[in-house]
């Protein structure tokens, strides 16, 4: 499989005095497409700073980060932002569903940014309304949902652009089990219809949904497989 | 009780801690509250409070609408409707019960001499129950009574004004039975009145209270027999309600007898009416009104402006208040926490909120300390910009009503914008409040919503304000451009009575005549002349005139302005004469009587421009035999009285002609600067006559702009305060911008994660900004439009509805709004994902 994702030598930190914090060590690793990969470590250890590069929320690191090819580290800003319309969607532990917005508004939000036609647009909110079951749910506000359903929405949300990569972090930290296991099947199977996914987790049992598994401590990565 | 100290404690800890909240906070509601106050104490003082009598409730204000054959004489009491003639206020005064008494009473110019001093001033001419209807007391002596009102002519008393007895008699006790003259007639002095006691006609200040009798003693031109005229009105009449007989039955018992009179007595003395007017004449009813104000056209004159000025002065207070309340939501939503947590402990809804009103009252109070310094200065800067005349009449000083409005409004401010914070920051949701940390409460969206609709009130206020300061301003300009038809520059005037000095005729006619060839003999001097009439100062001398080919009747307008002016008077004052010549020194009593009329007058009266010159017309109206006045010159129509008059049919006489000249306004022109001339022209008249006061020494450009200065005053002020809603307007969009870009952090750094670039991050809140300007701004013009048109009154020469002002008003609270908002919106395009959803 080709890889999507090629991390060379990334390394991040923070000017302090006396010296360099760094939060991230030389981290050097490939993601190949369909790969469901999760990051986990210690708190502290650099996964969601990792993760937050991978998205391209976090430009401010050295190394090389190749994304489909294209070199991240020599985009200009607004490239940066094409990639990451193009290829990612995000899903956030604390769901960050816009709380003013109906179900069904969060889930047009990504593809208003993505200058999707309105036709289209509606369209393809009622396709992920109807495909996450959450049809019913539309007119509702984020505070009229339990937490699983949020999360539920934000999966759809991060999905309805059609990303070839999830990144996730965290998931379930704030869910229930129950919840929190309907969440992870429904990543394995979007990773089974063909989308890479990278989450952030101190799961075992949710890392046990992927197919690989990396460690992170102090920045490094310990356990490189 | 038991909890207000410590709520006060509290509060001022948290006040401390926040100095530039409340520093803000406290300067807002001082600009907002002075300014009122100031507004205010000038709506009392010229509006509201009643005259420092017994029972001023009571007192009501005769008038008599109708038809007024003959001459009438009004001033600054009131319109030439309110005047009575002499003969009729007697038979009412003599034969009416249905009030307690009725008094009458007309202002008179004064020459007041004391010993060696003479002082120009005011005069009061009362009738005998002037002083017991009004029910005040001397503070030395007595007053003028009935006794005194018994003989035409037979009462040579006066009583002094507690001021003038202050100022120029140095309070001296021994003032009783001496003498005053005044204009040239020596009366003993009675009694002084009471301080505080200003007459009963706001705007005026006699120095002296005469009998009514006595007017052809003071006054030059009025004889003796002019008392019994029963076609000439100048008395200005009051009367006292009995506490039994309400005003509608004591209108309809005076009515009754009005009528009789008007029927019986007068109409059968009326000759040349039609059968229409006379109808008219004896259909005429008394109009008696409530009169606790007194009588003064001020009350009209400055009733609209005043009124304008303090609902613009009130909207900026709203929109000091909204502001203020936008600050006290936000630190309110800051504090939810602290409110959940003491709800946790056991307090309840009303105390958490008398807490956060303990706070906001605290704020107000310090607002309304710091107004009081405000509301003095803005007393003084109106001060500076009105006349003398203007300002002689109004209290600068901070008196008890200002003090209790300002302390009012700081409570009912304080209750107004801490209100609805302190609700909303104490609302019953412990739970989530807690659980969130407090964000879910400042973030409410009724929270928010009322954010909204505080800024966009606000620039709706704004926009009406500055549209109606943009009508003043372009009105106030227009003024200014006015083409007078004279040059105003370089000239100065003053003026001199000699009358009042006791001059006859004919030694007046030489010291004014002295006076002209001195004024010419000064260095610089480059033109002399004079007028009976002062220009651009108010004054209008009007006549019924018959002129050669013109057909009057009682039904056609015959009726001119005049002046009586001296030889080069056209020249000095830069009027250019159109045919014809003007006057000379060969214009004199004996010598052909001629006159000089302006293009207004030749079209009232239908003369053809080129054939003005040579007609002949006469003083006096229709029925005049015999047209002995020939006509010399046409001059170019130049303002008389206002500068925002229009000019009327005028014409002009040899002031050298008039066998009765007493008074002149005199014109120098000069090369140079005026402030030279105006220094020696004081000395000039005191070489002449020692005891002559010099009368209104300024210059001609000063007068004119004296006639406007009610324009200039609303103009400023309206734009001072337009200016600063504008500024508190911006501000609050600011505040209510930042602190959204702040609540909203999370979601703009969602979106931006979800993929909006920072354009439309800073677009959106832009839309925001777009929709409240364009709500806000839309209200904004129905509002300015119905000011527009209410004040079109106050307007010269604008629409109230203008659409180039309309559109100045929004290009320019468009432009203030988006400035407002365009470091919000910037902030809210940097928002970094990363860091705002960590932050969380």
């Amino acid at each position: 499989m080709s890889a999507i994702i090629e991390l060379n030598g990334i390394e991040k930190f923070y000017e302090v005095r006396g010296g360099r914090s760094y939060v991230l060590r030389h981290i050097t690793m490939d993601v190949n497409s369909g790969d469901f990969l999760s990051i986990m470590g210690p708190s502290g250890a650099g996964k969601s700073t990792l993760l937050h590069i991978l998205g391209m929320f976090d430009n401010d690191w050295t190394g090389s980060y190749i994304l489909h090819g294209q070199d991240v580290g020599k985009a200009k800003p607004r490239r940066r932002q094409e990639l990451s319309r193009e290829h990612i969607g995000f899903v956030f532990q604390q769901y960050h569903l816009l709380d003013d917005l109906t179900v069904q508004e969060n889930l047009e939000v990504p593809l208003s940014y993505r200058n999707v036609p309105r036709s289209e647009r509606q369209a393809q909110v009622a396709d992920a309304l109807d495909r996450f079951q959450i049809v019913g749910k539309k007119d509702l506000f984020p505070g009229q949902l339990s937490g699983g359903q949020q999360q539920l929405v934000a999966v759809a949300r991060a999905t309805i652009a059609h990303p070839t990569l999830i990144l996730a972090d965290e998931p379930t930290g704030s869910l229930h089990s129950s919840q929190g296991r309907m969440i992870m099947g429904l990543l394995k199977e979007l990773n089974e219809e063909g989308t890479t996914v990278i989450q952030v987790t101190h799961s075992e049992e949710n890392a046990g949904y992927g197919n690989r598994v990396i460690q992170l401590r102090d920045g490094w990565m310990v356990d490189p497989e | 009780m038991k909890h207000l100290w410590n709520d006060i404690r509290y509060a001022l800890r948290q006040l401390r801690r926040s100095p530039g909240f409340t520093a803000v906070v406290v300067v807002s509601l001082a600009l907002g509250i002075g300014a009122n106050a100031a507004i205010f104490s000038l709506f009392d003082q010229l509006l509201l409070r009643p005259l420092p009598v017994h029972e001023p409730e009571l007192l009501v204000n005769l008038s008599a609408p109708g038809p007024k054959p003959g001459s009438t004489s009004c001033n600054q009491a009131g319109s030439c409707e309110d005047v009575f003639s002499y003969a009729m206020f007697r038979d009412l005064e003599a034969e009416q019960d249905a009030l307690a008494g009725l008094a009458a009473h007309v202002i008179f110019g004064a020459n007041l001499a004391t010993g060696d001093e003479t002082v120009t001033g005011d005069g009061m001419l009362v009738s005998g129950q002037y002083f017991p209807l009004l029910g005040v007391q001397p503070v030395l002596g007595r007053l003028l009574g009935p006794d005194d009102d018994v003989t035409v002519g037979g009462h040579p008393v006066t009583v002094l004004s507690y001021d003038f007895w202050l100022t120029r008699m140095g309070a001296d006790p021994g003032v009783l039975d001496t003498v005053v003259t005044i204009n040239g007639h020596t009366f003993t002095i009675v009694g002084v009145a009471p301080p505080g006691f200003f007459g009963t006609t706001l705007g005026a200040r006699p120095d002296v209270y005469v009998p009514l009798t006595m007017r052809s003693q003071v006054q030059a031109g009025f004889s003796m027999e002019s008392f019994q005229n029963r076609r000439s009105y100048w008395a200005y009449v009051f009367g006292r309600l009995r506490p039994e007989v309400p005003l509608p039955q004591a209108t309809q018992r005076l009515n009754s007898l009005y009528g009789s009179i008007i029927n019986d007595v007068e109409a059968p003395l009326q000759e040349g009416m039609t059968e229409q007017t006379l109808a008219q004449f004896r259909a005429k009813e008394l109009s008696v009104e409530t009169g606790p104000h007194g009588q003064s056209d001020v009350h009209d004159e400055a009733g609209l402006p005043l009124l304008l000025l303090l609902g613009i002065t009130a909207m900026v207070l709203i929109i000091a208040c909204a502001n203020i309340a936008n600050l006290l939501l936000a630190r309110g939503a800051g504090r939810a926490q602290e409110m959940a947590v003491r709800g946790s402990m056991g307090a309840g809804r009303r105390r958490l909120v008398l807490q956060l009103l303990t706070e906001a009252g605290l704020l107000a109070l310090m607002g309304g300390a710091l107004s009081l310094v405000v509301a003095y200065w803005t007393l003084w800067f109106i001060g500076s910009i009105l006349p003398p005349f203007a300002s002689a009449i109004i209290s600068l000083q901070l008196e008890p009503s200002v003090l209790l409005f300002a302390g009012g409004l700081a409570v009912a401010t304080g209750l107004l914008f801490g209100l609805y914070p302190a609700l909303q920051a104490t609302r019953p949701d412990l739970v989530t409040t807690l659980k969130d940390g407090g964000s879910r409460n400042s973030g409410s969206r009724g929270a928010a919503r009322f954010r909204a609709v505080l800024v966009t009130a606000q620039i709706a206020l704004s926009m009406t304000l500055l549209v109606s300061s943009g009508l003043f301003l372009q009105s106030l300009v227009n003024v200014t451009r006015v083409d007078l038809g004279m040059d105003v520059e370089r000239v100065a005037t003053f003026r001199l009575s000699p009358v009042r000095n006791g001059y006859e005729s004919e030694r007046s006619q030489i010291l004014l005549q002295r006076v002209e060839e001195e004024l010419a003999a000064l260095p610089g001097v480059t033109a002399v002349s004079s007028g009976m009439v002062p220009l651009l100062s108010g004054s209008n001398w009007g006549t019924d005139v018959s002129v050669e080919g013109f057909e009057g009747g009682p039904a056609v307008n015959s009726n001119s302005r005049y002046n009586q002016v001296g030889p080069g008077y056209f020249r000095t004052l830069g009027m250019p004469l159109l045919s014809g010549r003007e006057f000379t020194e060969a214009d004199v009593v004996g010598a052909p009587r001629v006159a000089v009329v302006n293009e207004t007058f030749a079209r009232q009266f239908d003369l053809d421009p080129r054939e003005t010159v040579g007609k002949f017309m006469a003083t006096g109206g229709s029925g005049q035999s015999e047209l002995d006045i020939q006509i010399v010159g046409l001059v170019q129509d130049a303002n008389y009285s206002e500068v925002k008059q229009e000019v009327p049919p005028l014409f002009f006489l040899p002031a050298r002609q008039s066998s009765s000249l007493g008074a002149l306004t005199f014109y120098a022109r000069t090369g140079s600067t005026t402030e030279p001339l105006l220094r020696a022209i004081p000395g000039l008249v005191r070489e002449l006559d020692p005891n002559l006061p010099v009368e209104e020494l300024k210059t001609l450009e000063q007068q004119a702009s004296e006639s406007v200065f009610m324009d200039r005053m609303i103009t400023t002020l309206s734009s001072a305060f337009a200016l600063l809603a504008t500024l508190l307007a911006a501000l609050g969009l600011y505040g209510v911008l930042a602190y959204t870009v702040t609540q909203r952090t999370r979601e703009i750094g969602v979106r931006m994660a979800l993929g909006a670039e920072g354009r439309r991050v800073r677009n959106m809140i832009l839309k925001q900004i777009g929709w409240m300007t364009a709500v806000g701004g839309f209200l904004g013009i129905l509002a300015a439009f119905g000011l527009g048109r209410a004040v079109e009154s106050l307007l010269f020469g604008v629409s109230g509805g203008d659409p180039w002002i309309m559109l100045a008003g929004c290009v320019t609270v468009v432009v203030v709004a988006f400035s407002a908002g365009y470091l919000p919106a910037r902030r809210a395009s940097l928002v970094d994902p990363m860091i705002s959803l960590r932050a969380e």
